[in-house]
């Protein structure tokens, strides 16, 4: 019997499905934590080739 | 003449969203048994614009978000594909921005890197994709370490 459920996966293009079950992570200690790292290490990196293009 | 396999061709969970488009989940299936997957974007910046994404796995008791587990359930590309598509209906909305990802550890930074090492091929037909490097942006190379990663859909 396959591990993974087969049903569970798709190919194909796919779509978001809209959940109101879906919460929101904006005020979840774990993401604001994970924002401010990576607002730190955005800030060490060069970003003028980005601008260029 | 076959069509490029892109990211959007690739098994991946079914994901779902808030209507804000921020915020997306998926559950991950395997010998670990059913983890449920958090995705978020957040806006860093403009000019130019940045979101980062970050990304964790959600205990099913107690509701806390953390990526130091690492869920091991054989399915990373499978999971990867998936995080990849949510960038595409992240895009759709939001537009085409730069999308910032960086691991908590040096050690998932590096899981990371490999993830897109095993599909470059396949993600950049769709993307473009950066690795930072001591503060410095390059082309995404195989078999380099990078820092963090940048990824902008085409």
């Amino acid at each position: 019997m396959p591990v993974v459920e087969k049903e569970t996966i798709k190919k194909g293009p796919g779509r978001a499905i809209v959940s109101y079950k879906v919460r929101s992570h904006a005020n979840d200690p774990f993401f604001v934590k994970k924002n401010a790292e990576a607002k730190e290490a955005l800030s060490k990196i060069d970003l003028s080739l980005l601008k260029k293009k | 003449m076959t069509p490029k396999l892109n990211t959007m061709n690739l098994p991946h969970y079914n994901y779902f969203t808030r209507n804000n488009y921020l915020d997306y989940e998926f559950y991950s299936e395997g010998p670990k048994g059913r983890v449920k997957k958090i995705v978020l974007f957040t806006k860093m910046q403009d000019n130019p614009l940045v979101y980062n994404l970050a990304f964790g796995d959600e205990d099913p008791d107690t509701g806390v978000v953390s990526d130091l587990v690492i869920t091991d359930n054989k399915d990373t590309k499978i999971v990867l594909a998936t995080v990849a598509n949510t960038i595409n209906d992240f895009c759709d909305r939001h537009g085409d921005h730069y999308i910032f990802a960086i691991g908590s550890t040096k050690a998932r930074t590096r899981l990371y890197q490999i993830g897109i090492s095993s599909m470059l091929n396949e993600i950049s037909v769709d993307f473009e994709i950066l690795g930072s490097k001591n503060g410095v942006l390059y082309a995404f190379q195989k078999n380099v370490n990078y820092d963090s990663f940048l990824v902008k859909r085409k």
